[in-house]
């Protein structure tokens, strides 16, 4: 202490300094000097607390002389020094060897606590002894021995004091360090917890195994509170560990460390809550987890914070406000806190926070998987029910659209995925989604990425159409039946749906309307106004579907075709399972829509009963069988299905000429039908249908079901071993080129061999006969695979949906010709609504503007027309 | 040797289909004034030009040709191409076609908007036709109209001209076709 000092404090005291006598400024020295010694003397008394009678006197005589702050102010001063001296700086060097961040992580178990709990301590005894020489102070300061208000003033100052000079030496890892403390702690007490709670769920998931979910809840409920009181009695052993914790916590507050303390279990209780969500939800999506994240919550973090802030004394009293502001989650408050009457408000507003960041980190985890959890989509819906859980919580619906679609970019819409995939995983999403957002609304914004992808896919309908019927549409080589058609699926859906509302006799429609009308809500604000309200929105699988071709006749139309394809390759007359669909498709499109494909079926069961009809009426042809030696045939092994050709899609139509004996057959079925049957008559379809014929060699027979051409082809060979090309197409009637497309399936079986001729153009094919030259053809057969597999694609009987397209488009032509010899010139957006205003035909015009361009352009490439400055011309 | 033992066949009868018969609403005599149930009607008089419109497109009639205004489906642009061996060959006139509300039980009006050096053509465009006036029929249609003109274009009725001086030059093919020539303005575009 020096003089100067002296001045600069006293310098409040100038104006009294002038009245003072010499002797009144000796004693006032005298004092000030003796105070300081004793104050000295008294902070560094390393524990003696025995007050010196001398400092009382010199505090007296100096407040004799009205200099009482001057006493407070330098005791203060000298307590400063001495606390950064003796506390402050023995208290950081503590932890000095902490100071790399990387150490501290290396550091041992219960390490970081140990040097922790000896530095508190320390400082706090220093902080103790401290308190207690102001203490001293205070009783030597003869007013301030009965005005508490100045005494809290002084020890609040003190308060004050202690944490700035802490704060201002704090080294920057001490956050770290108490970080880091409050994590081995908090982990410690999780795995206790944790190891009481997995035991209790074992019993109690034994005990629930066949109670249903109602009876289940309420059961778990009741579980709950004698759980809880289990949880308060084992809680008591933990007591320990919490208690010290506490300690620890009321310390770091002592010493003004509440906010940094504060922050530094939060982070670490979000930590473990974020770790044991991901530990929790993993990527198993066959359970919900949300209900045991949920009573870990309430068993560890929810446990230690009611005990910490029990034990540090501050649980405000229950405020009945905080009732009204509960979470969804704690639906039974009352069984929420057993042990403890009343909640505080702070560990209420704990539980808000803990069960939001909960909510939130499951949502943005089960958001992310979102892709792979519709994948397995009936087998993942209890995530989809949690994650629905938490959006209603955290109501971040547009992550979750935005999120997905952008999977759905990366992951389905590529080249990669088959339309069967991709129409899977559209009905998983609308599934799935449906659940999460009844109004549709959200699923409208993610299914319109996948329509738009697949309207862009050549075989989309056909795929919506097999995966509708489970049908393979005539064409065994379509793999990927699921063995179950969607169409049943929705049917048993919809059944099940109105099994469960019609609960009682007693719904009348007004019940009803009143029910809807309470459980009415507002669309999400996320809805887009110009997708119509949610009545009209209402999810409908199929109708979805159909939504990605735009109508369903073109839906239907394709049906009739693969129908078709059915149809005419079967020889037996069964078609059971497709009346089954075709009611199913009935009752989902209406009757008169499918009602050509009806007609298709009825004419199967009439060509059953004609063709009986025909062959047991018919004049037997064992008479004249003699005349027609031994190629004759029986009429037994003819089947004729007669098809009313107006109501089947277009057919395709090749000419063959049929071996004559067979001939003959077709030619008496046909003339009994128009004997029966007058006065219609039956026209053939030659190239159509199928043969089932046994080939006999010297040393074999070989059977085949092949069709009619491959027949009339084999047949050739019968009389004469070695045909030209040419003369062999002749002999069939069908072009040279359709020939060799066609005799590939009898080389390919090695019952043929092709050799090149003298003409170039004109290949010899000769009957193998005899098994050696067949083995030895075989090694070849690898190889025109192929080819048989592209003759299969051109075998197609009925005309493709795509063809019946391109007629169509035939029409429009005929009309943008008309209309451009009458106006020379239009521009594309004119003749788009011309045709829309004037093309009445059947069906009317319906083409997109974008349709309508490629099309005209189609015609410009074909020196129809021609584009200038936008303006499209006749080509003359 | 091969032997067939089996043979199916698929095969298809045409079934006898109810004959289209065009039903021709009765030509109600002209002269009868006509109910007021215009606004009744007027549907059908737009299906009826729409069916016309279609069917003249799908006939696929060679030069003639007419379509509706954008906007207006009782106006119509016409197109007619003069016949082979005939004067008027290589040349090519527009046509407008004013249908009535009452349509087809009056004949629409029809005039020529490229100008047309024939007998029985106005300067002004308008055509002297029997069926486009008295002898109108509602059983006629814009394909038997373009029909009609198109064939008088070829056969003129001289003895009733509208234009005189062209029914005089009738009788000289050779000097008509020069004037047709020089007189010919191909439509714009």
């Amino acid at each position: 202490m020096t003089t100067e000092e002296e001045a600069t404090s006293l310098v409040r005291n100038l104006g009294i300094l002038d009245t003072l006598s010499d002797d009144s400024i000796q004693e006032i020295v005298g004092s000030y000097n003796g105070f300081c010694a004793a104050t000295e003397a008294l902070l560094n008394g390393a524990g003696d607390l025995s007050v010196d009678p001398k400092f009382v006197a010199h505090v007296h005589g100096l407040c004799n002389h009205g200099l009482r702050s001057l006493v407070r102010d330098h005791f203060l001063r000298a307590l400063e020094e001495t606390f950064e001296k003796n506390g402050a700086s023995k208290f950081w060097r503590h932890f000095d060897a902490y100071s790399n961040v990387a150490l501290l992580c290396k550091a041992r178990e219960g390490e970081v606590e140990r040097v922790l709990c000896k530095a508190l301590e320390d400082i706090c005894l220093e902080k103790l002894y401290q308190e207690n020489c102001l203490l001293a102070l205070v009783h030597a300061l003869p007013s301030y021995r009965d005005q508490t208000s100045g005494r809290a003033h002084l020890f609040s100052t003190y308060q004050l004091l202690v944490s700035s000079v802490l704060m201002a030496t704090l080294p920057r890892h001490f956050s770290e360090i108490l970080h880091w403390y409050f994590k081995g702690r908090l982990e410690e007490l999780s795995t206790i917890m944790a190891g009481e709670l997995n035991g209790d769920n074992e019993s109690q998931e034994k005990d629930d195994m066949d109670l249903d979910e109602k009876s289940k809840l309420a059961y778990r409920t009741g579980e709950m509170d004698i759980d809880e009181c289990y949880h308060q009695v084992r809680f008591s052993e933990n007591n320990k560990l919490v208690k010290n914790i506490g300690k620890v916590v009321r310390d770091l507050r002592n010493l003004g460390f509440t906010s940094m303390t504060e922050d530094a279990y939060a982070s670490v209780i979000f930590l473990l809550l974020k770790a044991k969500v991901h530990n929790l939800a993993g990527d198993d999506y066959r359970s919900s987890v949300l209900e045991s994240i949920k009573r870990w919550i309430q068993a560890v973090p929810l446990q230690f914070l009611r005990a910490l802030l029990a034990y540090l004394g501050d649980s405000v009293s229950y405020d009945s406000h905080s009732f009204g502001q509960k979470s969804p989650l704690a639906s039974h408050p009352s069984s929420c806190y057993p042990g403890i009457d009343t909640p505080s408000e702070g560990l209420v507003r704990w539980q808000l926070r803990l069960e939001y960041f909960a909510y939130e980190t499951l949502q943005d985890l089960r958001i992310a998987k979102l892709f792979e959890i519709i994948v397995d989509y009936p087998d993942s819906s209890p995530a989809i029910e949690d994650l629905k859980q938490c959006l209603e919580y955290t109501g971040q619906h547009s992550k979750l659209v935005e999120s997905f679609i952008s999977a759905l970019r990366y992951r389905l819409l590529t080249a990669g995925a088959s339309t069967n995939d991709i129409l899977h995983q559209y009905v998983s999403t609308i599934k799935a989604l449906r659940t999460i957002d009844p109004a549709g609304v959200f699923l409208e914004a993610v299914g319109e990425p996948i329509r738009d992808y697949l309207r862009g896919r050549k075989d989309t309908i056909k795929c919506i159409v097999t995966m509708l019927t489970g049908g393979t549409g005539g064409n065994p080589n379509v793999s990927g039946n699921t063995g179950d058609c969607l169409l049943e699926e929705l049917n048993r859906d919809e059944e099940s749906q109105e099994n469960t509302s019609v609960d009682d006799d007693f719904i009348t429609d007004e019940k009803q309307a009143w029910i809807d009308a309470l459980r009415w809500e507002p669309d999400p604000a996320e809805a887009d106004p110009s997708k119509g309200s949610r009545n009209r929105r209402k999810v409908d699988v199929l109708g979805m579907i159909v939504g990605i071709i735009g109508s369903k006749d073109q839906l239907v139309n394709e049906y009739r075709v693969m129908l078709a394809e059915k149809l005419l390759n079967k020889s037996d007359y069964d078609i059971d399972s497709d009346i089954r669909t075709l009611e199913l498709l009935k009752i989902h499109f209406g009757e008169s829509s499918m009602q050509k494909c009806e007609i298709m079926l009825n004419d199967l069961i009439d060509s059953k009963r004609t063709n009986t009809n025909i062959k047991a009426t018919i004049t037997q042809p064992s008479q004249t069988g003699a005349e027609l030696g031994e190629n004759a045939v029986s009429m037994d092994i003819l089947d004729a299905t007669i098809i009313s050709s107006n109501f089947w899609p277009t057919i395709q139509d090749e000419a063959l000429n049929v071996p004559d004996p067979v001939e003959k057959l077709l030619s008496d079925y046909a003339k009994r039908f128009n004997e029966i049957k007058t006065p219609r008559k039956l026209l053939w379809k030659k190239n159509l249908g199928t043969v089932k014929l046994e080939l006999q060699f010297e040393d074999r027979e070989v059977q085949f079901t092949v069709a009619p051409v491959h027949a009339a082809i084999i047949m050739q060979f019968q009389e004469q071993t070695s045909w030209t090309s040419k003369s062999l197409a002749a002999a069939i009637g069908i072009p040279v080129d359709v020939l060799n497309r066609r005799i590939n399936f009898w080389i390919s079986k090695g019952i043929l061999a092709e050799s090149p001729g003298a003409d170039s153009s004109d290949h010899v094919f000769t009957l193998m006969e005899g098994m050696i030259e067949t083995s030895k053809n075989s090694g070849n057969s690898g190889s025109s695979e192929d080819l048989v597999a592209g003759d299969e694609e051109g075998e197609r009987s009925v005309v493709s949906a795509e063809d019946q397209l391109r007629k169509e488009m035939t029409v429009y032509e005929k009309l943008i010709i008309g209309m451009l010899t009458n106006f020379g010139s239009m521009a594309l957006d004119r003749m788009h609504n011309t045709l829309k205003m004037f093309c009445v035909a059947d069906p009317p015009y319906d083409k997109s503007l974008q349709q309508l361009q490629s099309f005209l352009s189609g015609l410009v490439s074909e020196d129809k027309l021609e584009l200038r400055d936008g303006m499209y011309f006749l080509k003359k | 040797m091969a032997t067939i033992n089996g043979y199916t066949e698929t095969a298809q009868s045409y079934q006898a289909n109810g004959n289209n018969t065009r039903v021709n609403a009765a030509a109600s005599p002209p002269k009868q004034p006509h109910p007021p149930e215009k606004s009744v009607n007027s549907q059908s008089v737009l299906k009826r030009l729409q069916s016309e419109l279609m069917a003249l497109m799908m006939s696929g009639e060679s030069g003639i040709s007419a379509f509706p205004e954008e906007d207006n489906i009782f106006c119509w642009r016409g197109t007619i191409n003069g016949s082979k061996d005939t004067v008027f060959e290589g040349t090519e006139y527009k046509l407008s076609f004013s249908f009535p509300n009452d349509y087809p039980f009056k004949p629409p009006k029809v005039k020529f908007e490229t100008f047309c050096f024939h007998p029985n053509v106005d300067n002004h465009g308008n055509i002297c036709l029997d069926i486009l006036q008295d002898k109108w029929s509602s059983a006629y249609d814009v394909r038997t109209i373009l029909l009609s003109i198109q064939s008088l274009l070829g056969e003129p009725n001289v003895s009733s001209p509208l234009n005189s001086q062209a029914a005089q030059l009738w009788s000289n093919q050779e000097d008509y076709r020069k004037m047709v020539v020089k007189l010919y303005k191909p439509p714009t575009v």
